[in-house]
């Protein structure tokens, strides 16, 4: 970490001199002006503690010493411009970033205060409590009662099929309460109840997504990230998966990727913003950044000033 | 830059909200001087003059729903846009006490009106309406608390005026009949004190407004 720290110690100096922040008194560095606009205080506890996180893609530098505290139980939206790297650090929240390989991560995320970047977390059971909704629907060509089973079946917490059957330990009610509890979670059930056994294919993209929701929460996560959910849906569609975020929040955790900016004012409790080359350069209470950003880069993104 | 026609939408409401703080200012000047100088004509050339007023109020509330529905403005601008639409209240009342000065120039009779300094006090709330909408054009959060501290001089003075006008009331209850010809006029000189102090906190709202949308500052508001 050292040898890193001080290019991003000189890079941060170079980009933040650029504008004129308004929150200064003279003598004060960039620096701990820009550490002040994304220090966020909130009430209850963090989920996830992400420490000077650096993610490198070969010689990209993705990411650049992000911090940044996640509260429970809350929606907390990241935007920015294409390739600010907000992709990159929903990504690194579940250990997705692992499967590129000439991805380098450097830092500390730690979820319930467990580091997740150490020899020996198992990934499997890091996915399934920290779930993930991608932008397209991506059900699986199965029933839709079976893509809400093959999540638990897979880690074990149903038992269903033939030898279950055969040793006595067939767990259909179980399961087909689950399938109707996560349907109904994900705002869905009304819709599909009477057709739990067509093809997940032939509903309407709005439903696969919602349909995605809740596999996602048969394997019972903490947390819910998503990647533009609702960016191939219409407003229609668009509206129902953002109330059903709304009420996710009040058990899970989320962490929503949207370019759409109206929507993480919507939605959001709490809003950080990437921009271009990788930096967090605001993180704070939605209400607040949007009508009152600390950082004139911040302003002129969201006001559509560049960008 | 990208979205211009937005920012030129921007541009144009604030520069419309100036041209109707213009005309406000105008109005109240020409209502003073119908005071001052007796003069009818300008008095009702003002009264004729608010329809008017009230007109551009409602399509600058239209231009400020626009904006907010169909560019959904954040940051500085949603403060601009939510300050101007506050602003353009408090002009368009400003424009009504502009009307109530020249009802009162229309009713005043050259007779025994007590001696208070109506012309001065105008000014100064002329003035105050003047420097706070300079404040708006100009994005001055130091002008704007110097508004509102000068309006607490304008206050006291008010209230001197108040008392001058009562006393001179009072001091000649012994005369029924001076009384009875001087009753109209006080109470006429007391409402024009009285709006004349409104002008003022109309001045120093816009004021306020005018620093919440610099510095996303409420502090003058109440």
């Amino acid at each position: 970490m050292s040898e890193n720290q001080n290019p991003q110690t000189n890079q941060r100096t170079v980009t933040t001199t650029a504008e004129q922040p308004r929150t200064t008194t003279a003598g004060e560095t960039d620096e701990r002006t820009r550490d002040a606009w994304t220090a966020y205080d909130f009430d209850g506890d963090a989920k996830m503690t992400v420490e000077d996180l650096d993610v490198y893609y070969g010689d990209d530098h993705a990411l650049k010493g992000v911090s940044m505290e996640i509260p429970e139980r809350s929606v907390t939206a990241l935007i920015g411009p294409s390739g600010c790297g907000k992709s990159t650090y929903l990504r690194c929240l579940n250990r997705m970033n692992d499967r590129i390989p000439s991805a380098r991560i450097d830092g500390s995320v730690r979820f319930d205060g467990q580091e997740i970047y150490q020899d020996g977390v198992n990934l499997v059971e890091l996915r399934k409590r920290v779930g993930m909704v991608f932008q397209s629907p991506n059900p699986f060509p199965k029933s839709i009662r079976e893509n809400i089973a093959y999540g638990p079946q897979k880690h074990g917490d149903l038992d269903t099929g033939l030898l279950a059957r055969l040793l006595n330990r067939s767990d259909a009610a179980e399961r087909d309460e689950l399938v109707e509890r996560c349907l109904r979670d994900a705002a869905l059930w009304d819709e599909v109840h009477d057709r739990l056994d067509d093809n997940a294919l032939g509903l309407s993209g709005g439903q696969q997504q919602r349909l995605c929701i809740a596999r996602c929460l048969s394997v019972d996560p903490e947390i819910i990230l998503m990647d533009e959910p609702a960016s191939a849906l219409d407003p229609i569609a668009t509206a129902k998966i953002e109330d059903l975020i709304a009420d996710l929040a009040e058990e899970y955790t989320v962490v929503i990727v949207t370019h759409n900016m109206q929507q993480a004012a919507r939605i959001s409790d709490q809003t950080a913003v990437f921009l271009t080359g990788g930096e967090l350069v605001e993180y704070g209470d939605t209400d607040r950044v949007f009508e009152d950003p600390h950082s004139e880069r911040v302003e002129d993104y969201i006001t559509g000033k560049f960008g | 830059m990208p979205r211009d026609r937005y920012q030129h939408s921007l541009d144009e409401l604030r520069s419309d909200v100036l041209s109707m703080g213009e005309t406000v200012t105008e109005r109240l000047d020409e209502s003073l001087e119908a005071l001052e100088r007796r003069d009818d004509a300008l008095a009702r050339a003002v009264i004729d003059g608010d329809a008017q007023v009230n007109e551009t109020y409602l399509e600058l509330e239209e231009q400020c729903v626009d904006l907010f529905a169909l560019q959904q403005p954040v940051a500085g601008d949603l403060r601009f846009v939510t300050a101007s639409f506050k602003i353009i209240t408090e002009l368009e009342r400003i424009g009504d006490l502009a009307v109530n000065l020249a009802n009162y120039a229309l009713a005043a009779r050259q007779t025994v009106t007590p001696d208070v300094e109506i012309d001065a006090l105008g000014t100064a709330a002329h003035g105050l309406v003047e420097r706070s909408l300079a404040a708006y054009e100009t994005a001055d959060a130091a002008a704007c608390r110097a508004v509102a501290a000068a309006d607490d001089e304008v206050d006291a003075r008010c209230q001197h005026a108040n008392e001058h006008v009562t006393r001179a009331l009072i001091a000649r209850t012994d005369d029924r009949w001076s009384v009875e010809r001087l009753l109209d006029d006080v109470s006429r000189v007391l409402l024009t004190i009285r709006d004349l102090e409104r002008v003022a906190d109309h001045a120093v709202n816009i004021a306020a407004r005018t620093l919440y949308m610099i510095e996303s500052d409420p502090e003058l508001l109440y």
